[in-house]
């Protein structure tokens, strides 16, 4: 299904890692307080990605919470993670280093895909500099107590309505994040990360990063990285505008799902915040019900084109068709910046200076 | 739930409870669908009435969670003003209050429903069998694993609560892909897309996949009431 996408010479995925290197040189340039938040969000990167852990929290969004365990080792530079829900249908994802393992039960089926990112499953935020806070303003409040610790509070305020904040309750200790959440610019939260256990053992065993899945007669589908470049009618499509600091960032072909050709994906993101958009050559439609098309799968009708808003996850996608194209755009980001996005992707438009 | 209980959710909530207990809580919460639920609404209350730390909230929210808690109508448009409770939870007057605190706070993310015109319907219910019938590859791409579970159209409790606000009404109401993850194409491109998202964003959507979202149909079935869409700036 995934695909691996081929990334801009120069200014490919390593962009937003020369920005966030553009902001590091930047930033220091002046000595930081110790208790300035961009030092402590650089503690909490490092505690994420370097620390052994072990803990349980609440996944709390749209009015629903989950319960899930995360268990994260690293050991001689190689790192582990566990990612599993206690609560619901007993998933659970593994990552050993770039690979990502989706243990599917309810689905007797296990995915195998390989990950270029190597970021800590429960996330982390780029360097704050120059970029950045134009559009995000960062800030620390009075600490908080969580999970009877001391925590200090920083605040990640979006300047505008096109980007998400986050508010972090990071431990005084070990910098971890206690308590995350995902809020809009006028700060209702929208998803929520609340620990309720958390061990930071010097040693874990294997047997805690096994999946507790067995997999006896289970599918096992492995997905392998296979470059591909658009297709001519894909490649000259951009966002002719852009909400203000976003830029694009890769482009790329991958195939979506079934679908019999891959589909254009352009990344824009402004330091902090990623939009994703997935331009797709328009299938023929049959009539409700009855599949004309004898290209596609004959157990996959082909599906009418969307149009619209919906949300997922704790973001939002927007639809719609462009000069024959069904053009997506998805992300963690307020709907009005998915539909801003995917109204101005053009044909042979010029790419977006913003 | 038992004042005990809500005692400890309290304290749980403030940051003061216990390592021994709150693994107590914790081992109850699994195993308890209903106590999660009432601790998520009691999560989103206490985070109301504290203020999220001076993080802002909007006049009509917090003012509606008050008046909800001290049992008072709540009306479309109310006056103001958070007042800060010793203990979120002690005017909680029943269920049906919580509940009508927990749809006020749904109407934040209020947003139309993707529509799709001369909808089909199948998407979560061929994909299985297209699954099945190729090992080499993932046809219908990791929704038709992660959603095959799905019925078509049902959408979630939380959607009928969330998912409202159909642009223009839906004439099959039931194929309309809304909301969360329950459409094959939005999966797979949230999948997608998290590979080149940034680690918060792409634990929100690592977590989703995670979660079950088998809901009685019947409920998701119900046709979501219209409420006002936000202007765009």
């Amino acid at each position: 299904m995934i695909q691996a996408l081929r990334h801009r010479a120069c200014t490919g995925w390593l962009v937003p890692c020369a920005m966030v290197g553009a902001m590091l040189t930047s930033a220091p340039a002046r000595v930081l307080a110790a208790d300035d938040p961009r030092i402590w969000l650089e503690k909490m990167n490092q505690a994420l990605a370097t620390r052994n852990y072990d803990g349980t929290f609440f996944h709390l969004s749209g009015g629903r919470i989950e319960t899930m365990r995360i268990v994260h080792r690293v050991r001689a530079g190689r790192v582990m993670e566990r990612l599993q829900s206690l609560d619901g249908p007993g998933r659970e994802f593994v990552r050993n280093n770039d690979e990502l393992t989706c243990y599917l039960p309810d689905q007797h089926t296990v995915l195998v895909e390989p990950r270029q990112d190597r970021g800590p499953f429960l996330g982390s935020l780029p360097r704050f500099g120059a970029d950045t806070n134009q559009y995000y303003r960062l800030e620390a409040l009075p600490d908080a107590r969580v999970l009877g610790r001391t925590a200090h509070v920083i605040v990640v305020n979006p300047k505008d309505q096109f980007r998400f904040g986050y508010r972090l309750w990071l431990d005084e200790k070990t910098a971890m994040p206690l308590k995350t959440q995902l809020c809009d610019s006028r700060g209702e939260i929208l998803e929520q990360i609340l620990f309720a256990r958390l061990d930071m053992p010097e040693n874990i065993a294997d047997s805690e990063l096994a999946p507790a899945v067995k997999t006896d007669g289970m599918r096992w589908v492995r997905q392998g990285p296979a470059l591909e470049a658009p297709s001519m009618g894909l490649s000259g499509f951009r966002a002719s505008e852009l909400p203000p600091g976003f830029k694009l960032t890769v482009e790329g072909a991958q195939t979506i799902g079934d679908a019999t050709a891959p589909a254009s994906h352009l990344v824009y993101s402004d330091g902090l915040a990623t939009v994703s958009v997935f331009i797709e050559a328009q299938q023929p439609v049959a009539e409700a019900g009855v599949d004309a098309s004898p290209s596609t799968s004959p157990s996959m009708p082909p599906e009418a084109p969307m149009q619209g808003l919906a949300r997922v996850g704790s973001g939002y996608a927007f639809s719609t068709v462009v000069q024959g194209h069904q053009v997506t755009a998805v992300g963690e980001v307020p709907a009005l910046t998915v539909e801003f996005i995917a109204h101005s992707v053009k044909s042979g438009a010029d790419p977006a200076s913003h | 739930m038992s004042e005990q209980i809500r005692e400890q959710v309290s304290a749980f909530l403030d940051g003061e409870l216990p390592s021994t207990e709150t693994e107590l809580l914790l081992k109850r919460l699994t195993r308890d669908g209903e106590l999660r639920e009432s601790f998520g609404r009691y999560a989103l209350i206490g985070e109301a009435l504290r203020g999220s730390n001076n993080a802002l909230l909007t006049k009509g929210f917090a003012s509606r969670v008050n008046l909800a808690i001290d049992g008072e109508a709540v009306p479309a448009a109310s006056p103001v003003v958070a007042t800060h409770a010793a203990r979120w939870w002690r005017p909680l007057a029943g269920a049906a209050v919580v509940a009508g605190v927990a749809a006020v706070a749904i109407v934040a993310m209020q947003q139309r429903s993707l529509t799709v015109p001369g909808a089909v319907t199948g998407t979560a219910t061929t994909a299985p069998a297209t699954v099945a019938d190729a090992p080499a590859a993932i046809p219908g791409g990791v929704s038709a694993l992660l959603a095959a579970d799905r019925q078509p159209g049902a959408a979630s409790t939380r959607e009928a609560i969330s998912y409202t606000v159909p642009a223009t009404p839906l004439e099959t109401p039931a194929a309309a892909p809304t909301g969360r993850l329950s459409n094959g194409r939005l999966t797979n491109y949230m999948f997608a897309h998290s590979k080149y998202s940034y680690g918060l964003g792409q634990r929100g959507v690592l977590a989703d996949l995670l979660i079950d979202d088998d809901e009685p149909a019947a409920a998701a079935r119900e046709p979501a009431k219209p409420v006002p869409v936000r202007a765009a700036p």
